[in-house]
């Protein structure tokens, strides 16, 4: 495991732990997770379905109970000293959930007159989420995508230091998509603290400083997203050469660990593609493609959780 | 908590259903003010004839075979008095009089605290459901988990729910039961403007025009509390519809010793100022036959008031500790 190296923190989390009973019996959610989010920028929360993630939002925003274990925010206590911090977090945890027959701007009326905050700020953030002309439509009537906007602009009404997205882009089409990674990194560069939960690797991948993976209601790495993925796996290479086989067979009496990946082979652990073309050549053997292969978080979760029997994070879309 | 309850309120009155309650509520308040009308407008002329000659038949009949019907009631009352001693029947009141014959002058006294009994189960029934949809919508459209993340003090939040929903309603309840009353009044004094009501009257339905508000209140306060323990408004109706067949009907007539302790009674008691109800009283009389009576009680405003009391607290208390405990998803 990689410990964070930042001092000052958003989030902590100790021993934090969670069962849920049912007919059943008992589910473990999450089992002692100790949960470091560095102060600014975006740090993904990666794992799979039923990893933990959102039930460990749920606890950090007071939503559920948790069973053992610490948390805070801003070095507040959580949910004893929740009240004192709620102001600085905006939060959107699942899929938005509004009162569906009123209308987007009525339903961040009412939030803003709660929190009492002014009346205008409710336009500002409904212009900022480009919602301004639909604000005056019922919410039931908006796309899965304008949802979304919207609850973004439910977290801005307290002009937060920290926002937590979970599965944020769940269900948006791809120009969504890119509007929710955009929002998040711009979020992440204005100084704020972006907790974004997914269980897509390339979203981490795309949009955050940091990272925590966890599954099984456990945390497996946390730290820079380069860092988790250069520690946990050496990058590769993919060679395209006219003879495969008797490629294979050079590399491989070289010392080479190589497989044979359809028409190319895959060279692991091994990232120096000029020694790669001097050793085929040598043999009069050309290479006609060469293409470093990064380690993705998904190689990285799978070796993180080999043991485990987890099941694999989804793929991107 | 001030500024919540605000909030609430203004969401209160932003939904649609309990507009369309206050609406509905509206509506048949109107219809029993028609009815009121109906019952108190006087005759009109071909139906005066009309009654007159049902009299003058009557009259015949009675000038003709008066003596036999009263011998032939008094038959039937000693038959009668052979099980039940006790048995007195009419037969000295056999004859048509003109006095009592027809249709009765409409009196306030008299149509009003009817009138005023059916309105209040009407007011109490809105209120429960717009307390009891009032929450539990928001937990099943998911918008509490929303809320909390911006106010995590459940207490306030379950405070401020319940008073939204209680100070709402009581402006409307007021109103509605005032719109009654007074449309009442002016539709008998209008065809009986000879008719007086006196103060004791005006007193006895103010009071009870004052427990109708209490007991709307409690049953909008309840219905909130229930919202919050069961989370859909169909399944709290359906509940309440369950509750109403199978325990006051069912459960009710087949066990009638337990009737005091049934809610139904004990809102009427409430309303009242006492109720009374009957028990079959079953015993084998001194000829070997098995009879069973109808035996009077009555059940007091102080057990009404205790029972309604206590049940309120213990929903509210309970919704109470469910919410502040409960996890929200």
């Amino acid at each position: 495991m990689i410990a964070s190296t930042t001092a000052a923190l958003a989030i902590s989390t100790t021993g934090l732990r969670k069962t849920y009973r049912n007919r059943k019996g008992r589910h473990v959610a999450v089992a002692g997770l100790d949960l470091a989010v560095p102060l600014g920028g975006v740090h993904g929360f990666l794992g799979p379905n039923g990893s933990g993630k959102t039930t460990t939002i749920r606890m950090l925003l007071g939503l559920i109970r948790a069973d053992a274990g610490t948390m805070s925010i801003f070095d507040h206590e959580v949910p004893d000293r929740l009240p004192d911090v709620v102001g600085r977090v905006g939060a959107i945890v699942e899929s938005p959930k509004f009162f569906p027959a009123f209308s987007g701007r009525k339903n961040l009326q009412l939030l803003a007159e709660a929190i009492d905050r002014p009346r205008g700020i409710v336009d500002q953030v409904l212009e900022q989420t480009a919602l301004g002309e639909r604000g005056k439509d019922k919410y039931r009537t908006y796309s899965l995508g304008m949802k979304q906007r919207l609850a973004i602009a439910a977290t801005l009404l307290k002009e937060p230091d920290l926002l937590i997205f979970d599965e944020p882009t769940n269900g948006l089409d791809p120009a969504g998509i890119r509007e929710i990674r955009n929002t998040m990194r711009s979020l992440g560069e204005q100084g704020k603290t972006v907790l974004v939960s997914s269980h897509i690797l390339d979203e981490v991948e795309q949009v955050a400083d940091t990272v925590s993976i966890i599954g099984h209601g456990r945390l497996l790495a946390s730290g820079r997203v380069a860092d988790v993925i250069g520690d946990q796996t050496a990058t590769s290479l993919r060679v395209g050469v006219a003879d495969p086989v008797a490629a294979h067979r050079i590399l491989t009496a070289g010392g080479l660990l190589v497989r044979q990946d359809g028409a190319l082979l895959v060279v692991e652990g091994f990232s120096d593609g000029a020694e790669i073309t001097r050793r085929l050549a040598a043999h009069d053997l050309f290479v006609n493609e060469l293409i470093p292969v990064r380690a993705d978080l998904e190689s990285v979760f799978l070796e993180l959780t080999a043991d485990e029997g987890l099941e694999t994070v989804g793929v991107a879309r | 908590m001030m500024r919540l309850t605000r909030v609430e309120l203004r969401r209160l009155f932003s939904r649609r259903l309990t507009t369309v309650a206050l609406l509905g509520a509206l509506i048949l308040t109107g219809l029993m003010l028609f009815d009121s009308f109906q019952r108190a407008k006087p005759l009109s002329g071909a139906e005066l004839a009309s009654q007159q000659a049902q009299f003058d038949q009557a009259h015949k009949e009675w000038e003709a075979n008066g003596a036999q019907m009263v011998q032939d009631c008094l038959t039937a009352q000693a038959e009668q008095q052979k099980t039940d001693p006790k048995a007195v029947f009419p037969c000295d009141q056999m004859e048509p009089n003109p006095a009592t014959w027809g249709k009765p002058q409409a009196k306030f006294a008299e149509m009003m605290p009817s009138t005023l009994l059916a309105g209040s189960a009407l007011l109490i029934f809105v209120g429960f459901l717009v307390g009891t949809s009032f929450v539990a919508a928001e937990f099943s459209s998911g918008s509490m988990a929303n809320w909390l993340t911006f106010e995590p003090r459940r207490m306030r939040v379950y405070c401020s729910k319940l008073a939204a929903a209680g100070l709402g309603l009581i402006p409307a309840t007021v109103a509605l039961l005032g719109l009654l009353t007074a449309g009442v009044w002016l539709i008998v004094h209008h065809f009986n403007p000879t008719s007086v009501t006196t103060t004791k009257v005006w007193g006895d339905l103010g009071e009870m025009g004052a427990r109708t508000v209490a007991l709307a209140l409690a049953a909008t306060l309840a219905g909130a509390a229930i919202g919050v323990l069961v989370r859909r408004t169909v399944a709290v109706l359906g509940i309440a519809v369950g509750y109403l067949v199978l325990v006051e009907g069912v459960f009710g007539q087949a066990l009638q010793g337990a009737r005091p302790w049934l809610l139904q009674l004990n809102v009427t008691a409430w309303l009242q100022h006492g109720a009374t109800y009957y028990v079959d009283s079953c015993a084998t009389d001194a000829q070997g036959h098995y009879t069973c009576q109808g035996v009077e009680k009555v059940l007091s405003f102080g057990h009404s008031s205790a029972y309604l009391g206590l049940l309120v607290v213990l929903a509210l208390g309970l919704a109470a500790l469910v919410f502040r405990r409960r996890d929200v998803s």
